[in-house]
């Protein structure tokens, strides 16, 4: 095959791949714009019509999340949370664990007014957890760091009492103590 | 009295010498941010920088280990970067610390000291990190605000919209990649007006494909206009080798070309009569190969 014959060829290879990819773009953009204006729904909360998809987009998911914790459908909510834990950069992980803080707090305070101080307990803890996390990822997420502070507040840590075991070689070791301490603060 | 002072004065300045002499760090500094000001979350950035004297060795594992520190201080990172200074070894040494610290007001706070230990043969020798304070400030008033959800917190992370920068990209990259080579492919099957030349043998081909072998006259004058036209002068056997010049692409049907114009010859000037069909159909072929060196497939 001559140098002449292989650039013909070569010119329609390029341009049947283009083609292709044209379309795959394009799919690819109607999707988006699909997601976009399913999220922008969810957000304001219209009715959505949930429907579980295998390989929806993280930031869709996160957006179902927040609809479904805005329902009260709280297990639901968190499993979706859990699916998404580890996908995207640093700024989506913060995001995800922040708003996976707000779910455990929601049903912390939940139970707090109800008096379930049992259930509370775990609930404050990952709640305080996942903000933690969020700000690792993120230190100047502000809504992260109030809401650790309601969290913290809800249930305050205190330092272990010194005792004469203590010494500096098991300072890795030592434990600190929550504490329940619910302020009943003002209307 | 003289030689007093000057004993007293010498002695002195040894005396600081050999002060120096054995000291292992020659620099130890600690660089550290404001100490006041920081709320839960921050991070707060102690830079070290030491210089040893040759032969003495900072021990890593002296520095605080990553992680929690205690109830409410982290080390996120500790990075030391060595260089060599003057024979001994100078490190910058970042710790970058976290605090989750909820006061219920502005409250001081220690971040604890430590001893870095630095190995000097099977000797070890220690320098001490100092504690810093600083305080740190509440985000929230004491008493608890509540709206209508019950007590006040901060809502959720709204999802963003989905960027879709890098498939616009990609589609319009793709398209232009298309079009450019549909434009180029387009160009060489003579579909563009203005590129006339490449529907020389396009054209020809159509006609011949409505004459038959009864109308040989037009057959050969169609294609020797094809020709004639690609040249834009006259195309005549003896000329060809000027023709191949100009067109080295069609040297590969030489024979045909060169049998063409014996034929043309023949039937025009002799007289030789009209064997039908089979030079119909080779003149057809001729014309057909042509237009592929036309578009460039040949």
């Amino acid at each position: 095959m001559n140098l002449t014959r292989l650039k013909h060829y070569g010119l329609w290879f390029i341009l049947t791949t283009s083609l292709v990819a044209v379309g795959w773009q394009i799919t690819a953009l109607y999707r988006i714009y699909r997601d976009n204006s399913l999220i922008s729904r969810m957000i304001s909360e219209h009715g959505v019509q949930l429907e579980k998809r295998v390989s929806a987009n993280p930031e869709l998911r996160l957006a179902r999340a927040s609809y479904l914790k805005h329902k009260l459908r709280y297990d639901e909510a968190l499993e979706t949370l859990n699916l998404i834990l580890d996908q995207g950069d640093a700024h989506f992980q913060a995001r995800v664990r922040y708003n996976l803080g707000n779910l455990y707090l929601v049903q912390a305070i939940a139970s707090v007014e109800t008096m379930a101080i049992n259930q509370a307990l775990p609930e404050i803890g990952l709640a305080k957890q996942a903000y933690r996390q969020a700000l690792a990822l993120d230190s100047n997420f502000w809504d992260a760091k109030y809401n650790l502070e309601v969290a913290l507040r809800l249930l305050p840590e205190m330092d272990r009492g010194t005792t004469k075991d203590d010494n500096p070689q098991n300072k890795n070791s030592q434990l600190w103590t929550t504490v329940p301490g619910f302020p009943r603060g003002l209307p | 009295m003289r030689n007093v002072w000057l004993f007293l004065s010498l002695s002195l300045t040894l005396l600081g010498c050999s002060d120096t002499l054995t000291q292992p760090v020659r620099k130890f500094e600690v660089l550290t941010p404001r100490p006041f000001g920081y709320v839960i979350g921050d991070v707060i950035v102690h830079k070290i920088i030491i210089e040893t004297r040759p032969g003495i060795l900072l021990q890593p594992s002296s520095l605080p280990t990553q992680g929690a520190i205690n109830r409410w201080l982290n080390l996120n990172e500790a990075i030391i970067t060595e260089t060599e200074s003057d024979g001994g070894h100078k490190y910058h040494i970042t710790l970058n610390y976290q605090i989750f610290y909820a006061p219920l007001e502005v409250k001081m706070l220690t971040l604890p000291g430590f001893e870095m230990a630095f190995s000097m043969g099977s000797k070890s020798v220690g320098q001490t990190v100092p504690p810093w304070h600083f305080t740190v400030s509440p985000l929230r008033e004491l008493a608890v605000r509540k709206d209508a959800g019950g007590e006040y917190m901060r809502p959720d992370a709204q999802a963003e919209a989905i960027n879709a920068d890098s498939t616009v990209t990609g589609f319009a990259l793709s398209l232009s990649i298309a079009l450019l080579s549909a434009a180029r492919l387009a160009s060489l099957y003579g579909f563009w007006p203005f590129f006339r030349r490449r529907n020389i043998f396009k054209q020809a081909l159509r006609k011949l494909d409505a004459l038959s072998a009864d109308d040989m006259d037009q057959v050969l004058t169609t294609m020797h206009q094809a020709l004639n036209s690609l040249n834009g002068q006259p195309v005549f056997k003896h000329r060809l080798d000027i023709f191949y010049r100009k067109y080295p692409n069609y040297r590969q049907l030489g024979r045909e070309l060169n049998w063409f114009f014996e034929y043309s010859s023949r039937y025009f000037f002799i007289g030789t009569e009209n064997s039908g069909n089979v030079n119909l159909e080779k003149i057809k072929k001729l014309c057909q190969n042509c237009r592929e060196i036309e578009r460039g497939s040949r």
